[in-house]
């Protein structure tokens, strides 16, 4: 991003404010609660207790990071548009969820699962399962850490006009994030996230507002502007592009949908109706979060024209200038979007961080070092260990990758490779070990040497959605192979997550 | 053992196939490749269409999670009025 002219001691100011409003909101979630940190399930989970509200807007601040921002808009700018296709990408992660969080959801309550390794350890009894599908949430978590982190110092040092260096705003807002996690943990994010995401949703409608009104509240003027420079922005996109869509609803749909922060949100909520709630209001998000950001990077094309792709990636900097450019009113207006911003980033950034400590303690550490450790030292090996972990991020971080979309896609590839098992293995009781472990590592052999080979789609097919359709092949057809001898503690197992034996409507 | 009528999405196939038809009106691959016009209201007719589709998807899915799921909930509602009554 570029150095914004428009800021400097501004916006140092309203970053600190921010800075200070997280530290008192985990400062005060975390006081009176003695039990917080003796209980995986109150430190990782906030006991399992959260409420509409709270549920809803941890559930929005996590999935909308200040990415759908500052990277969006950009690929809105070079692509036209077939970006709407965030605005269904983002909506069909509700769709996938309806496949599994209503059953998960009561085992959940039922074994008090922590982490979604809890619920694959149970139904596989497999170490080679489990450990297998840990490493690839790690490593989907880590390279998800690592892009918040980078985009941390990005926005918080455009927004100061380098007055706050990248390294130093990286390096202060972490601190802000580790402080407040530290002290009141998911209790903490999922409070943090109603400030982060209701700055979030003012920011993108007042960001909108600014740019319409610099294109003269002349929409149709922008894309006629379009339809004469740069007519294929405006066209229906070639098949080729369809293919990728396609395949774009289907990595994000099911590899955001059993993100480990995503499912350990299914198993915070406070009941059923908190859940079922929060996902019918999520339901209609994208249209007024990515679909706004959408028009922004349009409206861009006619306003900032012809940026290439490095230039593009400065858009909404380049925007915000203008913008603020307008009067005194949009002047801190903008200053206090970019801060939304950096909010949104460690919003997203706390609950994967969070989420990662969980793992480490839940299914390292308790499941295979130190099974009989009390669980205030599980809680604390988590917290160290992420601590270390951000330590390692932030130095790969100095060095920050070219384009943020890249690594996006990067991240699901590996990770989505959980869904079959983690989602048949609800309703099929067929479903084997073994098998479901071949079809996991080959999936994600084949999505990682497609990506590191530089074939990240293939006829506009992902890499990560081929390695998906071979595991699924792999894991069902050797299910069937498998001659099934399941015990009897394995059966009964089997049936207290059976939900069949209640009778349905039927309708 | 309960004898509640429950409501699992899962069991429906009706949702899904509804659900994979609006998914593919959400994807433009049955247009003409690089049309444009009309522009209404300075947006490309297919763009509508899309949008339409989008809007679609939303209310598909917000309706289909308040109405089609409850397993749980009246047990856990029960529970909590009982716990409010004490």
């Amino acid at each position: 991003m570029n150095d914004l002219t428009f800021s400097g001691m501004d916006g140092v100011l309203i970053l600190s404010a921010y800075a200070v409003v997280m530290l008192l909101i985990g400062y005060f979630s975390g006081r009176g609660d003695k039990t917080l940190h003796d209980s995986m399930s109150n430190y990782y989970l906030a006991g399992k207790n959260l409420g509409f509200i709270a549920l809803f807007f941890t559930l929005y601040a996590t999935q909308y990071s200040g990415n759908t921002i500052i990277g969006y808009a950009p690929t809105a700018y070079r692509t036209g548009f077939a970006w709407l296709q965030s605005i269904t990408f983002m909506t069909i992660i509700i769709g996938v969820y309806l496949l599994f969080a209503p059953r998960l959801y009561v085992i959940s309550k039922k074994l008090n699962f922590i982490t979604p390794a809890d619920w694959i350890a149970y139904r596989f009894k497999s170490k080679a399962v489990t450990i297998l599908a840990v490493l690839l949430m790690l490593w989907g978590l880590g390279n998800y850490l690592l892009e918040q982190l980078v985009a941390i110092g990005q926005a918080a040092s455009s927004l100061t006009g380098g007055t706050i260096p990248y390294q130093v705003a990286v390096i202060a807002f972490v601190l802000v994030m580790l402080i407040y996690e530290w002290l009141g943990g998911m209790k903490a994010v999922a409070f943090t996230d109603v400030m982060q995401g209701l700055v979030l949703m003012v920011g993108i409608v007042i960001f909108l507002a600014g740019a319409v009104y610099l294109v003269g509240g002349n929409f149709a003027g922008a894309t006629q502007f379009i339809a004469e420079t740069e007519p294929a922005k405006l066209g229906v996109p070639e098949m080729m592009t369809s293919v990728n869509w396609l395949s774009m609803i289907l990595l994000v749909g099911f590899g955001a949908a059993i993100y480990p922060h995503a499912v350990q949100r299914i198993f915070a909520a406070e009941s059923e109706r908190t859940l079922k709630r929060s996902f019918s209001r999520m339901a209609w998000m994208p249209p007024i979060t990515t679909g706004l950001v959408f028009i922004i990077g349009i409206l861009g094309i006619a306003l900032i024209p012809n940026l290439d792709v490095a230039g593009s990636e400065q858009l909404v900097g380049l925007m915000a200038n203008e913008i603020a450019g307008i009067n005194g009113f949009f002047y801190w207006v903008m200053i206090i979007f970019f801060g939304a911003i950096v909010a949104a980033i460690v919003s997203t950034a706390d609950s994967v961080l969070l989420s990662f400590s969980s793992i480490v303690s839940n299914d390292i550490y308790s499941r295979f070092i130190n099974p009989n450790a009390p669980e205030r030292k599980k809680v604390l090996v988590g917290k160290v260990t992420g601590i270390f972990a951000v330590a390692i991020l932030l130095w790969i971080a100095w060095y920050p990758p070219a384009t943020l979309y890249e690594i996006f896609v990067l991240k699901f590839e590996l990770l989505v490779q959980v869904f079959p098992a983690f989602v048949l293995g609800l309703y099929w009781k067929r479903m084997a070990a073994q098998p479901v472990f071949w079809g996991m590592l080959t999936g994600a052999i084949i999505a990682g040497v497609l990506t590191w080979t530089g074939h990240k789609t293939i006829f506009g097919v992902h890499g990560g959605v081929i390695g998906l359709a071979a595991n699924f092949l792999i894991a069902v057809v050797g299910s069937y192979l498998v001659t099934a001898t399941v015990t009897e503690e394995e059966e009964e197992d089997l049936k207290k997550i059976d939900l069949a034996y209640r009778r349905e409507y039927s309708d | 053992m309960d004898n509640r009528p429950i409501k699992e999405p899962i069991r429906k196939k009706w949702i899904w196939i509804v659900l994979v038809l609006i998914v593919l009106g959400n994807v433009p691959w049955y247009m003409p490749a690089g049309s444009y016009e009309p522009l209404i209201l300075g947006i490309p007719y297919w763009a509508w269409i899309i949008v339409g589709f989008s809007l679609l998807l939303c209310a598909y899915l917000s309706w289909a999670t308040l109405k089609h799921w409850n397993i749980v909930e009246d047990i856990e509602e029960e529970e909590k009025r009982r716990k409010a009554n004490e």
